[in-house]
């Protein structure tokens, strides 16, 4: 960084002034007997954006929070950061090449939709059934040698989406025979201590599945081919719109996707619609939400809470068996492969607010983006992807130390 | 009557002190062997050391054993993390009761582990670990078959000062004992000769490479050098590729678990032109006991060729079973005697140990890494040249006396 100096002291001078926003303001409401419940935050946000040109008038004058009070400075936040990288930092090539910087975002973009897929399956299971599942870095990892094996052993030739059908089919059952099977006892009160049985059990889940899956598969990395394979094609002719290889499409000049990822985020798309319409629009869907809602009321008005405790951790699964399926023609594929998307997960859905399933999509999106500004805009190339897994864990630290329900959860 | 008494207990206690090593010669004899078999380890090495370990001590019992007794083989996972490798090495030593042990593929798990097995007194061959500080601290009972790190990035830098149109160099490196100091050296070596470098640092294990890469597409490269293990080097071959900076599109030198043809290909079906180190003799200069070994390795695995860290990993348990033979002894001290003053012929060539204790670095003018060091593992780079290809049919390019073809430079 050229002018490293200059960017620490403003965020110096942002986190100085944020710590003195969220209690001056926080003070200020109290004492004048207002809503206090957002206080602390915008004045964290006013402050650290602001300084003191924005704290004293908002001290003085105490407005109602809307909306607006409570996104504006943020983005303030954000605006001001990134425009301190940007002067501190200018041979930085996240701020000198702009094909590059468009890149590093589509590929988040991309990357966080499948992430949010994967972290959406685990929010539901929290949502409905209250636990976390410790065993979904193996439905991924199933999902995916499903595929595999499907497409490259068994069956060549096949149509790679209906092994994506048969991977989510497997997971699907997989989980809700598991939910029958080993999670009945929490509801009952069959067991003392249902959440650390539940931790325990999804544990166990965790090491039979992927043992099973090495025992009869061997440990060795496996990658189904892509699904598409583009052939070369240029538009117009130098390719200045629109160019595609085998393996990478080029818009623009500008911006480079793999083929295999695309495919991988525009399933997850799809997939993610028909979660929509499966939640909003079927009576199964909005029975789960009802029961997310309150499960008491969902069953007073005829709902069977067990069914649905199924239905969520199958579905749960098979999201995860999704992510899983789609990316195994991105990645070389183990059994030990979902341990990393699973630690992911877990960050995501605490980010975006444990039980959320807006949030936990959100903040998988929000990772996406986070770990490609990462890995592309920090200035020392040795650390840049090195501390990939820490980057996550830095904003939902922050997240939490603000808003401790993550970004959009909700007080129990 | 007392007198008669103690002297019969110190003939006694006499008796079972001089009998110990006899003790431990207990049949059957057993060799630890050291093996990534889960991930993040590199899997695919883990498991061809194994089969070669396997062949080793096969062979050994069917030429009538060790000392009259057959060898057992104690393979344990050290999944390429230094904390399981301080595990298992305490594992074998303490409960398996090995009297020394072969393989080993990380040279972080080496680092970790070697001080356990030197304090223990229990000799240890590593077969493929690279880091120079495993010999350069002169432990009494560390051996090593694999080059040293420094002469491998010597070679790497050597070769790209003879690559045409090289002037910048990116190294991808994983963060371990085996990356960091590797890359720093190779660097080191491209400075001097005027090329300029930069190193990008990830975790062992990584899957995802996207970021870095669009950040290494930015930089423009003529060439990149990969020090990575495993998976992880499929995963960045193929997505480079994807970016169209892959092995066809600039010179790239793989990670040697590129020459499991079988394995590279599937999860790399990109990866024509990938030049890649091979450790130990190249196949134009084969041994009748090499050919012998690849045979044997050949039918047991079903591959096409033997790797060069099979080659070592059968090294290193025969070159310490002629060492008890040698030393008439399952004691540490004498195996290690007898190690100093070994003449293997094996599959890497005849292996010695000239600088020792009685041959030290400073008494032999040379640096303390290439104590207890087979010195003349041959290190070769060759070149896959047509897609699919078998590492056993691609020519060895560089260095020219090994030479069996022309390179093929993808920037030309």
């Amino acid at each position: 960084m050229e002018y490293s100096l200059f960017f620490w002291s403003v965020m110096g001078w942002m986190v100085i002034w944020g710590a003195i926003g969220g209690s001056l303001i926080r003070h200020a409401y109290f004492m004048r007997d207002l809503d206090v419940t957002d206080a602390r935050r915008v004045g964290v946000a006013v402050g650290a954006a602001t300084g003191p040109f924005g704290l004293i008038p908002l001290y003085l004058k105490t407005p109602k929070l809307t909306r607006v009070w409570k996104i504006a400075p943020w983005l303030g936040v954000l605006g001001l950061f990134l425009l301190t990288f940007a002067l501190s930092d200018p041979g930085n090539v996240c701020v000198s090449s702009g094909s590059f910087l468009t890149s590093q975002i589509a590929n988040g973009l991309i990357m966080g939709t499948i992430y949010g897929l994967m972290a959406l399956g685990l929010a539901l299971i929290f949502s409905i059934i209250g636990i976390v599942s410790f065993s979904h870095g193996e439905f991924y990892m199933i999902g995916g040698m499903v595929v595999y094996y499907v497409t490259a052993v068994l069956l060549p030739g096949w149509n790679p989406l209906l092994a994506v059908m048969m991977a989510c089919a497997l997971t699907f059952c997989v989980g809700a025979l598991f939910e029958r099977a080993f999670l009945t006892p929490i509801y009952d009160g069959r067991v003392e201590r249902p959440i650390e049985y539940s931790i325990l059990v999804t544990f166990g889940l965790a090491f039979f599945l992927q043992y099973l899956v090495q025992g009869l598969g061997g440990a060795n990395p496996v990658k189904a081919d892509a699904f598409i394979e583009l052939p070369r094609w240029r538009f117009p002719e130098d390719g200045s719109i629109i160019a595609t290889s085998r393996a990478n499409i080029t818009l623009f000049d500008t911006i480079f996707v793999s083929t295999p990822r695309l495919m991988a985020a525009v399933v997850s798309i799809l997939a993610l619609l028909a979660l929509i319409w499966f939640l909003f629009r079927t009576w199964w869907g909005k029975a789960l939400r009802a029961v997310a809602q309150d499960r008491q009321a969902a069953a007073v008005t005829g709902i069977d809470p067990r069914i649905m405790n199924m239905l969520a951790f199958g579905l749960g699964c098979m999201l995860a068996g999704l992510a899983g399926a789609v990316l195994v023609q991105a990645f070389s594929w183990l059994p030990q492969t979902g341990a990393i998307p699973a630690l992911r997960s877990f960050v995501i859905i605490v980010l975006g607010g444990l039980g959320s399933l807006p949030g936990a999509f959100i903040g998988g999106i929000m990772m996406g983006m986070i770990e490609a500004a990462g890995a592309g805009c920090i200035p020392d190339p040795t650390r840049a992807a090195a501390y990939l897994p820490a980057y996550g864990m830095v904003v939902l630290t922050l997240v939490l130390l603000l808003k401790p329900t993550g970004l959009f959860g909700r007080k129990a | 009557m007392k007198t008669r008494f103690l002297t019969t207990s110190a003939v006694l206690a006499m008796t079972t002190a001089l009998a110990a090593p006899a003790l431990a010669a207990d049949c059957p004899i057993k060799i630890g062997g050291l093996a990534p078999l889960s991930a993040p380890g590199s899997v695919t090495g883990g498991e061809a050391m194994r089969a070669a370990m396997r062949i080793a001590v096969d062979e050994i019992n069917e030429a009538g054993g060790v000392l009259g007794c057959p060898v057992e083989l104690v393979v344990v996972d050290t999944e390429g993390l230094p904390e399981r490798g301080r595990a298992v090495m305490e594992r074998l030593i303490t409960q398996d009761n090995v009297v020394a042990v072969g393989g080993g593929y990380h040279s972080s798990v080496g680092l970790a582990s070697k001080g356990i097995a030197n304090d223990a007194g229990i000799p240890v061959v590593f077969a493929e670990t690279w880091n120079d500080n495993i010999t350069a601290d002169q432990q009494r009972f560390i051996f090593r078959l694999a080059p040293l790190s420094s002469e491998v990035a010597a070679i790497y830098a050597n070769f790209a000062v003879s690559a045409p149109g090289v002037e910048k160099v990116v190294i991808i490196a994983e963060n371990t004992d085996y990356g960091l100091p590797a890359s720093d050296m190779t660097r080191q070596g491209l400075e001097e000769a005027g090329i300029s470098t930069t190193i990008y640092t990830v975790d062992i294990g990584t899957q995802d490479f996207s970021g870095i890469i669009q950040r290494i597409r930015a930089d423009r490269p003529d060439m990149i050098i990969q020090v990575l293990t495993g998976e992880a080097a499929y995963n960045f071959t193929q997505q480079a590729a994807e970016a169209g900076i892959g092995p066809g599109d600039l010179i790239m030198t793989c990670d040697q678990n590129a020459l499991e043809s079988a394995a590279f290909w599937q999860n790399v079906p990109d990866g024509n032109l990938c030049f890649m180190n091979r450790i130990g003799l190249p196949v134009a200069a084969y041994t009748e006991r090499t050919t012998a070994f690849e045979a044997a390795y050949v039918a047991a695995t079903g591959k096409d060729a033997a790797e060069s860290y099979a080659m070592e990993a059968y090294d290193s348990i025969m070159v310490i079973a002629q060492a008890i033979n040698e030393a008439g002894s399952t004691d540490g001290d004498a195996i290690v005697d007898a190690l100093e003053a070994i003449s293997y012929d094996g599959v890497l060539g005849t292996i010695t140990f000239p600088i020792n204790s009685s041959n030290t670095p400073e008494q032999a003018g040379v640096e303390a890494k290439w104590w207890h060091q087979f010195p003349d593992p041959a290190i070769t780079v060759v070149q896959y040249q047509v897609t699919g290809q078998s590492s056993v049919d691609a020519p060895v390019v560089y260095p020219q006396v090994y030479q069996t073809g022309e390179p093929i430079w993808a920037n030309q």
